[in-house]
């Protein structure tokens, strides 16, 4: 790894000095500097060291040979290492030989040495101390060291989990982007074919073929405008810009308005309407909850041969609105019960029907920004059930019974 | 505004609109139905055209880039009642009913057909032609259903409706409006008074019941038609 890489994932950069970029070196330190004890505590702490050092050799001292009290320094000097780093580590070396020759080496109380030996155990002591001392501070900024890659690598772990997941993100859109543009395309080119046709051909062209074209033209730029329109309301819904309005609405109000809107694609398709006469009113955005029932009796009437019929129901449960949409269709496939609903997923019979897979996971979105839930299931008998519950809060003022002023008479004034 | 001695002259429609392809086929489809067109494509121009030309009928993008809509509508309507259509995009339904309330006479939603477009506008000049006469509680024929407003009776293929007087009164009122779009608030003012406005649930249950009165499957309405996020239209005759 080049510096400049290390200087990019090193946590501690932000209190870098503004001044020119630090040479790599620079840094070396700093991880291992934050961890160690520092200043003064340091060396007040090899003092204590030394003469704790001190007190118990003076207890050894008549029953051992002054050589061996040297052992009890070196054990301190490692302390001071170990503890506090290379520094101390060399105060503790330099301070015990001192102690140790004017302690215990003879001539006592004083700093000369009478055996030269003595300038051996010294000389020992001191390259002891320091090899130790540099051995546990290198020790310390390795382990500083491996802390900081690790932090390093959990970095460079959820930096490529990041990029992985752009891909998919990626990969989904264009995806996305080229089941869309040729869905777009299709009706375009119908549109294109038919109107040119129109205006080459209108001296050739039998009335018959002219106003086949004409109808191309109109039925393709509705069937444009409804996967922009369903796009455009996915993308507004997963944005969370496109929240529902509720308003107390006559359920049976909201499947007419849906029914009729859809009475061209359902040709000679029978919708039989099973809604109770006492159903109360519901609370939900009426627009959007119109898209979720044309959505809903559209994808229906997809699997649905000419001349098939259509069930719609509704039903109070437990508190509960139920609504279903059901056909006489091949059914749904093994499996795809909730797959239905994903974003442009096609369910295993939609192969050579229009469509893009869009309308169900509107559906889903819409009823559940709503609090409520959709599910799909096999229909006994054949044939394909979606059912929407949507829970119920409440009740809504009744309606003045009696009109506020005079009786009708003011009608037809 | 037109008086019965311009009857003979064509209708003279004002065209506002800054899409120059939508004025393109307006243009043609209109003049094609015998229609003059005046077009423009700014709300300021607009308002001056609207002034100096006085057309027979006003068709007005909602969404220009320099006025609002809206704004289009209250200032005409400060000094003339001539007909106003809006086109307006899909998902602006609270533009649409400001506008209505504002006194626009009806609207269309982009992409729109042209014989919807066209019958909105009859059903406009022709309301304008009959508050000019002052004409309206007359007797109205939609299919198989026949409603005398003045002599308060409603009949379904000759059988009489029996009607409470608050749906009778609601009935009436869309009846005297007949194929024009009717607001929420519109309809609740009219029928209960101005302290219902905003109370959408009463006209839920009551055209509830009275689709069950006169609808063959009150679920499919064939006479009493929902405009979601907008109000209701009785079908025109």
């Amino acid at each position: 790894m080049s510096p400049t890489d290390e200087r990019n994932t090193l946590p501690t950069r932000e209190h870098e000095p503004v001044n020119r970029g630090p040479a790599p070196a620079a840094l070396r330190p700093s991880p291992a500097r934050a961890a160690e004890v520092t200043g003064w505590k340091a060396y007040g702490g090899t003092l204590l060291i030394v003469a704790g050092c001190t007190a118990i050799a003076a207890l050894m001292d008549r029953h051992f040979d002054p050589a061996n009290l040297t052992m009890i320094y070196l054990l301190g000097v490692v302390v001071s290492a170990i503890a506090f780093g290379r520094g101390p580590a060399v105060l503790a070396a330099v301070l015990s030989v001192a102690v140790f020759d004017f302690a215990f080496v003879p001539p006592r109380f004083t700093l000369r040495v009478s055996d030269t030996q003595y300038l051996v155990t010294f000389g020992v002591m001191l390259v002891v101390a320091i090899v130790i001392g540099t051995l546990t501070a290198w020790l310390r900024e390795q382990r500083a060291w491996a802390a900081l890659r690790e932090q390093r690598t959990a970095e460079l772990h959820r930096l490529s989990r990041d990029l992985q997941m752009q891909a998919e993100t990626e990969r989904t859109r264009s995806a996305l982007l080229s089941s869309v543009s040729h869905d777009l395309r299709t009706p375009l080119a119908a549109i294109t074919g038919a109107a040119t046709s129109l205006r080459d051909g209108s001296r050739t062209l039998s009335e018959a073929t002219r106003e086949e074209l004409a109808d191309t033209i109109a039925e393709e730029a509705l069937r444009l405008n409804r996967l922009i329109g369903n796009l455009l309301d996915m993308t507004r819904l997963e944005s969370g810009t496109l929240s529902p309005r509720k308003e107390w609405y006559s359920l049976e109000e909201v499947v007419g308005a849906a029914l009729s809107r859809l009475e061209p694609a359902l040709q000679d398709r029978v919708v039989r309407s099973n809604l109770p006469d006492d159903l109360p009113l519901v609370p939900l955005d009426g627009v959007l909850f119109e898209q979720v029932v044309w959505n809903l009796v559209e994808n229906a009437s997809k699997y649905t041969p000419a001349g098939g019929s259509i069930d719609i129901s509704a039903g109070f449960h437990g508190g509960e609105l139920r609504f279903d949409v059901a056909d006489r269709g091949p059914g749904i496939g093994p499996g795809d019960e909730r797959r239905l609903f994903e974003k442009f997923y096609r369910g295993a019979n939609a192969s050579g029907l229009p469509g893009v897979g869009l309308g169900l996971s509107i559906c889903e979105a819409i009823v559940r920004a709503h609090g409520g839930t959709i599910e799909a299931a096999n229909r006994a008998g054949g044939g394909a059930v979606f059912t929407v519950w949507l829970p119920l809060e409440g009740v809504p003022a009744a309606a003045p019974a009696r009109l506020p002023e005079e009786e009708p008479a003011r009608i037809g004034t | 505004m037109s008086g019965p001695a311009l009857q003979t002259a064509p209708t003279a429609v004002l065209l506002i609109e800054d899409e120059a392809p939508i004025r393109k086929f307006l243009r043609a489809a209109l003049e094609g139905q015998g229609y003059t067109v005046v077009e423009t494509a700014t709300g300021q121009d607009g308002l001056t055209q609207a002034a100096m030309r006085v057309p027979d009928l006003v068709l007005l993008d909602l969404g220009l880039p320099d006025v609002d809509g809206f704004e289009i509508v209250r200032r005409i309507r400060e000094w003339s009642g001539l007909p106003i259509i809006v086109l307006t995009a899909r998902g602006q339904d609270g533009d649409k009913v400001r506008a209505l309330d504002a006194g626009a006479d009806d609207y269309v939603t982009k992409p729109f057909s042209m014989p919807e477009l066209l019958a909105r506008m009859r059903v406009a000049l022709r309301h304008r032609a009959q508050a000019a006469a002052d004409n309206g509680n007359g007797v109205i024929e939609i299919d198989r259903l026949r409603m005398d407003l003045a002599g308060h009776e409603v009949t379904l293929g000759g059988a009489e409706v029996q009607l409470t007087p608050i749906e009778f009164r609601l009935l009436a009122t869309l009846a005297r409006y007949a194929g024009r779009v009717l607001t929420h608030d519109f309809l609740l003012r009219e029928v209960w008074g101005p302290s219902a406005v905003g109370q959408h649930h009463y006209l839920r249950v009551y055209m509830a019941q009275l689709r069950r009165k006169i609808e063959p499957d009150p679920a499919r309405p064939r006479f009493l038609l929902t405009e979601l996020g907008v109000g209701y239209r009785l079908k025109d005759g």
